[in-house]
């Protein structure tokens, strides 16, 4: 049964699969064939003769050029990979300890309390809002990254200490117990046994922490006013647009530069993905 | 796949940057203490729970208060009641923005679901150039949405859509297609869109899914003929199903609040008709200035969240359970 | 806020800062602010970017002038509200936020009380348009100062008009749909937005409505008397023209879209600032129109053309506001009083080139109107043509309110979409209803 017709696999996996990724990758085409076409094609009429949106006979580099000397894109890239960082790191080091508390211990209002974290989730971002903008003045924060680093856990953390609590019920409780009979601590067992293991999960959580970050709009467009203090998508967003010029041209240039920092960490880490939302998912 | 060597030096240093060192001047007592499952427990959860409490706690408190005022931009308000909520029930515009709402939600999530299953068991399945192809396929969920809505609204661009360049030049239409400037085709662009993001998402974690279950039933998984559909249903489905629930659970919630595609793709408009309730709420609360009718908006979400979400864990428990 | 401590400092302040107006003019030199004192200005993205380059320059003599850092920021116009919300809930932002439209009756408990400035200005620059004066002044107190007007016409194509048979820029608004009837048969309809955008889209659903006789509100500014048949008929014209003569993409387009589809040749004209003209100057060698020639000798400017009550339009009014939380007030007003004084708003004003006017008649004798192309002159005197959305009430945040929710543009909206005139107007006069009841 292993073998299979040619036309077989044609029809049931190469054209599928090719339709697929065609489908997926043709928006970012479009993105690089934007960026790097001269703003005179960009002029041209719609119905022209002479119009060719697949391909460009003059290819420019202008786009970035001007993306990189007009507008402050580098630092709005680091100030961005500032922020994910740092808010990832705390909401990995609260949903680590959050979910093995969770998973593991037997308190009191364990179930109340898993819950209530998970139900913070599901609070709407914009009647934070405004709350959240009196909560940045009095610890005065405004235009700070701080005031992102401490706002965005309030939805990584939800979904880090779930992933997490899926992940250490998976591993097996016999696992911590030799380890304690061994004469280790509970808490020298969580630390040295348990979390090593957890890894795979970690980085999942992280991962997928870090890309929420990185793509956080709202809370950034408002938080934050000085322009060398913005982040990737509100400077793109907010600096680029403007009227009478084709921004068109920058802005792509922007959103694919913007992206590349984040495919990097994916392509390195995209099979621990998988088998750190494995685990997880099991449980 | 999993390499343990990799994995054992990305643990150590994954700890060393996420957790401090556990030094202590007296290290008896507080090893007793941390002996103590309770006070363990409390010491674990401190951090997460004084954040979420700040961060969320106290401004969800804050935010019902402004639902129930009639606090407007610079304007500490009075007390008024249901008196928001009871006008926004009778404004033509949220019975739309609510409508939508069900609507986006529904079809988007139907579409990742479909769509992210079949690539899942695609990808599956051993072919050349599988890592590259992974790894591509979940570019769409990494580039920022408000930048990867931007190059859609301009594929869908009323005068220069290259989608309508690409049907015109290929007979199938006379006139250009209102993708953004008509209230349905705006919303099923929306739904296009969502999709297209959050599809890859959806077949990552079944991939994953799919990983855990027995490979001498990975052939089983591929989906070729009435044979292998039935294979699907019978063999795969139902060890896929906790996994399925959990991403529909998060992108339900995902897609319900969604908000910055449809303010970046279309404002809510032509003529409110692709506002969801998280953007006019935006709208009235925030662009507008009169916080609490915002508040309030947005605060019709919450119920109907908790019971879907409270819907799809119980059915997942039960199964749990069985 | 309540009124009491609002009335107590804003006075004070007022008074700190008159105090220090007079010490930076009286000896013409640097203040003492503190070092490392910073002001940030926010703006919007300007239409004609060389306006934002010169800003930048200003600010750094502005620094040297006063002291102090001064740092502009400008962000997508569609953003500016968010952002001033935000700023005034949470009391941290920019010091000098500029306030398009009467916003500054909406955020007016969050700006400081600017009567010294505006007296000032009003006393160097000769008179206010009313445009400039409805926008910022709130009775006798002025919320914010005004800066200037952009002016909205219509941008032609003089050869596509003359290839239909029209030689002039038609003078009523039926003739407007007559010719618009014809060029769309010819594929180069008329543009006009219909979308949720902050200027072009108010600014031809507001005067349409004037022309034909309709108004939101009475003179009270209390009763709401938009639904009539003046404006039945408007909507009505409104459906017709926009199946005869217009781009039907227009549902969906932002203040930018129709200067991109004009300045690509897919449309004969629109309603807008001058900003396509300054770019199709700008860019003349890249921007050809059909035969390969600079686009711009073909561009003309026209205004609204008359409806049965005669002609109406809405400029939008831009102002400098100052916010009550910024801890530099003083140096703030100090920076406004150098940015709209004659000399350096004269420097500004040149760069702009017509397309944003000065805020009082002043400067319409500046010797720039002599220099500019013979399409810009429409501009000039545009300004005090111009009347304040909320017409016939006086300047109140609920215009305000009705216009960022859009309703007098949705109303269009909805009956070229195919709902009944008189139902799209009831519809848009039971949401006024709920403004101002």
């Amino acid at each position: 049964m292993l073998i299979e017709r040619t036309w077989k696999r044609w029809v049931y996996f190469y054209i599928p699969l090719t339709v697929f990724v065609v489908g997926t990758l043709f928006p970012f085409y479009w993105m690089l064939i934007t960026a790097i076409r001269p703003d005179a094609e960009l002029y041209r009429s719609w119905r022209a003769a002479t119009n060719t949106p697949f391909w460009t006979l003059q290819p420019t580099l202008e786009h970035f050029r001007d993306l990189m000397a007009k507008t402050t894109f580098p630092q709005w890239l680091w100030n961005t990979f500032f922020i994910a960082v740092a808010s990832t790191a705390i909401s990995l080091f609260c949903g680590l300890l959050a979910g093995y508390a969770l998973a593991r211990l037997r308190f009191p209002m364990a179930g109340a309390l898993g819950t209530s974290i998970f139900v913070t989730y599901l609070v709407p971002p914009t009647l934070l809002f405004i709350p959240l903008a009196n909560i940045i003045r009095t610890f005065q924060l405004g235009d700070t990254p701080w005031a992102l680093i401490l706002t965005y856990p309030t939805f990584l953390i939800p979904f880090c200490t779930w992933l997490l609590m899926g992940y250490f019920k998976t591993i097996p409780k016999e696992l911590e117990e030799c380890a304690r009979i061994d004469g280790a601590t509970r808490f020298g067992a969580m630390l040295r046994i348990i979390f090593p293991i957890a890894v795979p999960g970690i980085l999942s959580a992280g991962i997928f922490a870090f890309t929420l970050s990185w793509n956080e709009f709202i809370y950034a467009l408002v938080f934050l006013s000085s322009p060398e203090k913005k982040t990737v998508p509100v400077g793109v967003v907010s600096e680029l647009i403007r009227g009478d010029i084709y921004f068109w041209g920058q802005l792509m240039a922007g959103a694919l530069l913007g992206s590349i920092p984040v495919a990097l960490v994916y392509s390195f880490f995209v099979e621990y993905y998988v088998t750190g939302l494995t685990g997880s998912v099991k449980g | 796949m999993n390499k343990p060597i990799a994995g054992g030096a990305g643990s150590a240093a994954g700890l060393e940057v996420v957790l401090p060192h556990p030094r202590t001047t007296q290290p008896q007592r507080l090893t007793r203490l941390l002996e103590n499952e309770r006070a363990l427990a409390a010491l674990l959860l401190a951090p997460a729970v004084v954040i979420l409490g700040t961060f969320i706690a106290y401004p969800f408190i804050m935010g019902v208060w402004l639902s129930l005022s009639s606090t407007s931009v610079g304007n500490a308000g009075e007390f008024v009641g249901v008196k928001n909520f009871a006008k926004a029930w009778n404004d033509s515009i949220f019975r739309t923005a609510f409508g939508n709402t069900f609507f986006y939600t529904f079809w988007a999530t139907l579409f990742k679901l479909t769509l992210g299953m079949w690539l899942a068991l695609l990808l599956n399945r051993h072919f050349r150039g599988k890592r590259i192809v992974r790894a591509s396929m979940l570019l769409p969920f990494i580039v920022p949405t408000v930048l990867s809505t931007f190059a859609w609204r301009w594929m869908f661009d009323p005068t220069f859509s290259v989608l309508n360049w690409l049907l015109f030049r290929a007979d199938l239409i006379t006139t250009k297609l209102p993708f953004l400037s008509d209230g349905t085709y705006g919303m099923w662009c929306a739904i296009v869109v969502n999709t297209w993001r959050g599809m890859p998402f959806f077949a990552i974690t079944l991939l994953a899914g799919l990983q855990t279950i027995n490979p001498d039933l990975h052939e089983a998984s591929s989906l070729d003929g009435a044979n292998g559909w039935k294979r699907f249903w019978y063999v795969t489905w139902p060890l896929l199903k906790p996994v399925t629930i959990v991403v529909v659970v998060f992108s339900v919630i995902q897609t319900f609040s969604d908000f910055q595609l449809i303010y970046v793709l279309t404002g809510g408009g032509p003529a409110n008709s692709t506002h969801l309730l998280a953007t006019y709420a935006y709208q009235v609360g925030v662009a507008t200035g009169l916080l609490g009718e915002g508040a309030a908006i947005s605060l019709f979400m919450l119920p109907v969240l908790f019971v879907v979400v409270w819907l799809q864990l119980r059915y997942l428990r039960r199964m749990e359970g069985a | 806020m309540r009124r009491r401590d609002f009335l107590k400092s804003t006075g004070l302040t007022a008074g700190v800062a008159a105090t220090g107006l007079e010490s930076v003019v009286a000896a013409r030199r640097a203040p003492a602010f503190a070092q490392g004192t910073r002001l940030n200005i926010l703006r919007w993205v300007d239409f004609v970017p060389a306006c934002d380059v010169e800003l930048k320059r200003q600010a750094g003599e502005a620094s040297k002038a006063l002291g102090a850092e001064v740092v502009f920021e400008f962000i997508n116009a569609n953003d500016l509200q968010p952002r001033i919300t935000a700023a005034i809930q949470s009391g941290a932002g920019p010091d000098v936020i500029m306030m398009l439209h009467n916003w500054p009756h909406l955020y007016a408990n969050g700006l400081v009380d600017v009567t010294d400035l505006g007296e000032w200005l009003g006393t160097e620059q000769g008179a206010y348009y009313a445009q400039s004066e409805a926008a910022a002044k709130d009775g006798r107190r002025w919320l914010a100062l005004p800066h200037g007007i952009v002016g909205l016409q219509f941008a032609y194509r003089k050869s596509w008009l003359e290839e239909v048979g029209q030689t002039t820029w038609p003078k009523t608004l039926d003739e407007l749909r007559q010719v618009g009837m014809k060029l769309k048969k010819k594929g180069k309809p008329i543009g006009q937005t219909l979308g949720h955008t902050f200027g072009d889209a108010p600014a031809w659903a507001y005067p349409l409505t004037w022309g034909f006789g309709g108004m939101e509100v009475d003179r009270t500014g209390k009763k709401v008397v938009l639904d009539g048949s003046a404006t039945v008929e408007a909507v009505k014209f409104m459906q017709a023209f926009w199946k005869d003569a217009c781009d039907e993409g227009g549902f969906a387009w932002d203040d930018t879209s129709n200067n991109r589809a004009f300045l690509s040749g897919e449309i004969a004209a629109t309603l807008n600032g001058a900003s396509i003209y300054i770019a199709a100057k700008r860019g003349a060698d890249k921007i050809k129109d059909e035969k390969g020639e600079s686009m711009v000798k073909d561009i003309q400017h026209g205004p609204i053309p008359n409806g049965p009550a005669g002609t109406y339009s809405y400029h939008v009014a831009f102002s400098h506001a100052v916010m009550r939380y910024g801890k530099n007030v003083k140096l703030a007003k100090d920076f406004l009083k150098w940015l709209h004084g004659k000399e350096q708003f004269a420097k500004w004003f040149e760069v702009a080139e017509g397309f944003s006017v000065g805020a009082t008649k002043y400067w319409e004798q500046h010797a720039m109107w002599e220099r500019v192309d013979p399409p810009m002159k429409i501009y000039r005197q545009a300004a005090a043509a111009s009347r304040m959305i909320g017409y016939a009430g006086p300047p109140s945040a609920r215009a305000t309110e009705a216009y960022t929710k859009y309703i007098m543009v949705d109303m269009y909206a909805k009956a070229c979409q195919g709902m009944k005139a008189e139902d799209a107007v009831k519809w848009a006069a039971g949401e006024l209803g709920k403004i101002y009841g």
